[in-house]
Order: C-alpha cells, then sequence, then structure tokens
C-alpha cells in the first residue's frame, strides 16, 4: 500500500520533471531570437558580419548602433531621427485613435447592454455580421475615396476610421456590463441621472479593467500595423515606427548592429506594456478572441 | 392621465438615447465598411487607370478573364495555400504547449509571459529578426546548421527555401495566440468528467483525446477559421522579407500580395479596377469557407 502510493508520487514527479524540461525548451526556442537580436544589437559591426557567429561579443560592446538609429540618422528631414520621428508619428496616430474609438465602442456596449430600446437586437446582429466581413474589400474602393477627397498622405485613414469603435470590441464590453446588475442603472435612473451621467459615474469606474484591457489591445495593434501606414502615408516626415524600421533594413544594408538597435528599440514599447498589463492582455484576449 | 404622458415621452426619449449611443460603431461600418464594398463591386467591372474614375469605363467581366487566365494568379493562389500549411501547425503546437502549461508546473506564471511574448510584436520587428538569423553567411541558423555538417542553405535567396523559411516563422510568431485561447479553454474544462474517467479507468491519453479535445472543440474550430481568414490575406510579412518583387521567383508572392501589386504598383496597366476583381474572388473564397466551415462544426464542434 505505501509502496504504491510512493510509486504514484515518483510517477507523478517524473511527470512534473518532464513538463518542466519541454516548457524550458520551447522557452529557449522563443527567447534565443529575442537574445541573438539584443546581442547583435551591442556588437561591433565587423563582429556581426564576422565569418564566426558569436553568442557573446568577443570585441567589447558598443552602442554605436543605437547612437546611429537614436541619433545621426535624419533622413527623413526633421530635427529628430527618422526612428524617434517615427514614434511620435506613431503615438500622434494611435493614442487619440485608441481613446475616443475605446470610448464609442464602450458607450455603444453600455447601451446594447443596458439601455432597451426597440430595434436593439437588429442592431446587434448586424454589428456581429461586420466582423465576418474580410478587410480585403475595402482596400482598393476605400484608397481611391481617400485619395479623391484629398486624404492620402494624411493620418486621416489611419485615425478616423478606428474613431468610430470596432465591433470587437463592443462584443466585449457589452459581455462584461451584463454581468453588472442592472439595478444599480435602474436606481441611477429614479436619482434623476442621465445615461451618459450613469455612463461615467457608474460604469467606466466599474469597467476600468475591462477598459484598460480593450485600450491596451487597441494600441498595441495600432503601434504595430505596418499595412495602413504603407498605403497611407507618402512623405517620409510623416512615416510611423514601423515604416521606419521596415526603411533601415535597406538604408542600413548590411549594418546589422544598427538595424538590430531600431529593432529593440521598437519593441521596447509593447513588451513593456505586456509585461506589467499581461493579466489585461491575456483577458482581454481570451474572453473576445481579438487578434491584434 | 399626466403621469401616463411623461412615461410614454420617458420611454420615447429612451428609444432614442439608446439607438444614438449604440449607433457609432455601425455608423463607421456604413461609412468605412459599407460604402467602400459596395464601390469595390461596381470597380471590379471597371478599367480604372490611376487613383480616379476620370476616363474609367465599364468593360463587364473583362478583369475578371483577364486575373482567371492569369498564371500569376494561379501562383498566388497556390503560393497562399502553401503559406497557409503553418496555420494547423501552429494549432498542434500552441494545444501542446497549453497542456503542459496546463499541468501548473513551477515557474508556470515565467513560462506563459516568454510564450505570449511574439504575439506583441510587431511583424515587422519578427521578420527582420528573422531575416538575420535566416540570412546565408551570417545567419545563426546556418551556424547552427554547420556545426551539425549541413551545408549552407541559401533560406531567404532561393525559391525553394523561401516558403518553408516563412513558415518557420509563421509556426514561431503564430503560436501564442493559440496558446492564450487553449489556456482559457483548458481552465474551462470540467474537472468532474476527469475524475469520473479515472474512476472508469481511463489512462491519461484516453482522458486527452475523449475529453480534453471535443471539450475545446471550439476553440480549435474558432483558431481554424480566424486562421484561415487571416491566411487568406496573408501579405505584409512576405513583402518585409522578399521585397515588392515578393521574394526569390516570387515564391512569396501571395494572393494579397497579388492584388497590391496590381492596384498600387501597377496602377497604369493593370489598375484598381483588376485589383477590386480580386479582392471581390478572395472575399467570396473567405465567406464560402466560413459558411461551410459553419455547416460542417456541427459534427465536430460539441457546444454545451
Amino acid at each position: 500500500m505505501i509502496k504504491e502510493s510512493k510509486g504514484i508520487k515518483a510517477g507523478e514527479r517524473a511527470a512534473k520533471i518532464l513538463t518542466f524540461t519541454a516548457l524550458t525548451a520551447v522557452a529557449l526556442l522563443i527567447l534565443v531570437p529575442f537574445y541573438i537580436i539584443v546581442i547583435t544589437s551591442f556588437k561591433h559591426n565587423t563582429e556581426s558580419m564576422g565569418v564566426v557567429f558569436t553568442w557573446w561579443p568577443q570585441e567589447g560592446f558598443t552602442i554605436e548602433g543605437y547612437r546611429n538609429v537614436l541619433f545621426s540618422d535624419a533622413s527623413g528631414g526633421g530635427s529628430l531621427s527618422t526612428i524617434l520621428a517615427g514614434f511620435k508619428n506613431t503615438l500622434v496616430i494611435v493614442v487619440p485613435a485608441t481613446l475616443l474609438g475605446l470610448f464609442v465602442s464602450a458607450i455603444s456596449a453600455y447601451s446594447f447592454a443596458k439601455i432597451p430600446f426597440r430595434i436593439k437586437n437588429k442592431m446587434f446582429s448586424v454589428l456581429l455580421a461586420t466582423i465576418m466581413i474580410p478587410g480585403v474589400i475595402m482596400l482598393t474602393p476605400s484608397y481611391l475615396l481617400y485619395d479623391m477627397l484629398g486624404f492620402v498622405d494624411t493620418r486621416f485613414p489611419l485615425m478616423v476610421p478606428g474613431m468610430f469603435g470596432s465591433a470587437a470590441c463592443v462584443f466585449f464590453m457589452r459581455q462584461y456590463y451584463f454581468g453588472i446588475p442592472t439595478d444599480l442603472v435602474e436606481a441611477a435612473k429614479i436619482d434623476g441621472l442621465s445615461h451618459i451621467k450613469i455612463f461615467f459615474q457608474i460604469m467606466v469606474p466599474l469597467s476600468s479593467s475591462a477598459l484598460i484591457a480593450q485600450g491596451v489591445l487597441g494600441f498595441v495593434g495600432g503601434y504595430n500595423d505596418y499595412f495602413g501606414p504603407l498605403l497611407y502615408l507618402q512623405s517620409p516626415a510623416k512615416y510611423t515606427l514601423q515604416i521606419a524600421l521596415k526603411n533601415s533594413v535597406s538604408t542600413y544594408g548590411y549594418d546589422w548592429q544598427t538595424v538590430m538597435s531600431g529593432a529593440v528599440i521598437a519593441l521596447i514599447p509593447t513588451t513593456v506594456i505586456y509585461v506589467f498589463a499581461q493579466r489585461f492582455f491575456i483577458e482581454g484576449i481570451a474572453t473576445s478572441g481579438l487578434k491584434v | 392621465m399626466n403621469a401616463t404622458v411623461k412615461k410614454r415621452k420617458k420611454i420615447k426619449k429612451e428609444e432614442v438615447v439608446g439607438v444614438v449611443l449604440a449607433a457609432g460603431p455601425l455608423l463607421g461600418f456604413f461609412i468605412f465598411g459599407f460604402i467602400p464594398m459596395v464601390l469595390a463591386v461596381f470597380m471590379s467591372f471597371m478599367k480604372i487607370r490611376g487613383f480616379s474614375f476620370d476616363g474609367a469605363r465599364l468593360v463587364g467581366f473583362e478583369n475578371y478573364r483577364y486575373v482567371f487566365t492569369d498564371p500569376k494568379f494561379g501562383k498566388a493562389m497556390l503560393n497562399t495555400l502553401y503559406a497557409a500549411v503553418s496555420m494547423p501547425v501552429s494549432i498542434v503546437c500552441s494545444l501542446f504547449i497549453a497542456t503542459l502549461l496546463n499541468k501548473k508546473v513551477a515557474g508556470t506564471k515565467v513560462f506563459r509571459t516568454i510564450l505570449f511574448l511574439p504575439y506583441v510584436c510587431s511583424v515587422v520587428a519578427i521578420t527582420t529578426m528573422w531575416k538575420w538569423m535566416l540570412n546565408t553567411d551570417f545567419g545563426i541558423i546556418n551556424e547552427i546548421l554547420k556545426r551539425l555538417g549541413v551545408e549552407k542553405v541559401p533560406w531567404l535567396t532561393d525559391s525553394t527555401y523561401f516558403m518553408p523559411s516563412m513558415l518557420i516563422m509563421g509556426v514561431w510568431g503564430g503560436t501564442g495566440f493559440g496558446i492564450i485561447l487553449y489556456s482559457a479553454a483548458l481552465g474551462n474544462v470540467s474537472k468532474s468528467l476527469y475524475e469520473a474517467a479515472k474512476i472508469d479507468g481511463a489512462n491519461r491519453r484516453q482522458q486527452f483525446f475523449s475529453i480534453t479535445v471535443p471539450s475545446i472543440s471550439p476553440t480549435t474550430f474558432y483558431l481554424f477559421v480566424m486562421g484561415l481568414i487571416g491566411a487568406l490575406q496573408d501579405f505584409v510579412r512576405f513583402q518585409i522579407m522578399g521585397g515588392d518583387g515578393g521574394g526569390p521567383g516570387e515564391s512569396g508572392l501571395t494572393a494579397v500580395f497579388y492584388l497590391w501589386r496590381m492596384g498600387f504598383k501597377n496602377f497604369i496597366v493593370q489598375g484598381m479596377g483588376m485589383a477590386s476583381a480580386v479582392s471581390l474572388i478572395l472575399a467570396a473564397l473567405i465567406i464560402i469557407i466560413t459558411i461551410i466551415n459553419f455547416k460542417v462544426s456541427k459534427y465536430w464542434v460539441h457546444n454545451d
């Protein structure tokens, strides 16, 4: 009897060790590429182009790559380097679009969850159906329309559509608002509060974690976007960070230490946000199945 | 009397407020989605030069005829399907990894943080990273292969190896999303099912295939549908990795890549009309696949 339970325990332990080893192996597969770009960014150029790959800089560390990418390169024509200007341009586009879009989606979700009106179900079904429509159809006509209206090479096509919110975000927030008791809304209505006031004074504070989750996802999606800026931005002064990073590969050709420095800088903001807001992230993705 | 009128007024007001507050995203879709969609249908029957309707004329099904007889379109579709192979591989990998994470060994939190990491990284950064690692002369991959006694592989410069390179990168970058969804799904599988199975003497493997896999089938279905829709529209990473030419021998020319070149690069000769025809063909394909998936899902997805 005792022997048997010991056998099971030993078996469980072996299984745990095996699981741990497998997870370590997979984690290494993910981490090694990140390690390689970080270590390459600190290598002297002669070494990164060396015949033998080195896991650790043999000729010592250098921050020349970072200096190139942050300070000396100004091919964008401004006072800032291309990467820094790109970072600024990205924030100018993404921050207002994300915040306003989040607000519009959330208040729409509140209405769908808590305000009774007759055509609610019809409106919601239409909204859900829009998720199924592949974005590729909108590519050519949108561009033509923007071009005719004079919005090509402006930030307008990258900002304004997002400011109307997104169906997926409405869906996520609506689920969340269903979880908040309707009695709370009814009580506030009796007290004479308007729906706008109920939303801001009661719903926003109660749903802050869900709002953060959606805000973070929206920000990361906008920050990482490449296709939109590729289509619509033409003058280098307006290039976003991702476009600047893509271009640095051709500008610096074989200067890999500089290219990798740019990549590391571009990855830092999303990685930091992710590590600190991991809980919100996973919650947001797991509940809505959103793809950034 | 007065009270009922007031009440009715209030209800009416609530009707209006409800619709107005809810309408934002639908209004956005109407302006930036519906109008362009209708326009795309018209454009696909037109010959358009450049980016304006000046001088555009109706050409009937000419654009569709051109696309369907263009050998490059066939090639682009085949390339797209080839690239889509990474999707089922990612799904299997992410299920395997999520199962390991679900065992809650020491350090699970740290592992989870690391494994989700590629998910938040931009396509540009990931592609740049792999471009360096797959570099024929200086890349780490060939360095490792050399130590194993394998000849240098021209990963990104040879048409045979270009797509396999993209597949490797696709699996590496695409597995995190599946892990997140599967982790959530595995956490929701009822413990009592496993208890019952244990009493019935089912081993781990039987438990996995007859309890776990059916219980998480909605997630698998979702990943499959979203993955397929994404794969049919895959383009950006190919343009970053292979340049505007579509990689060596156009081996990385996907369907959307083909469309983009037509409408945005060869906009005088081929133009937006033809590109719209391609986008409608793709959209039709995606919608058909989605509908088939929904029909078929009845037989293997367990919703309860």
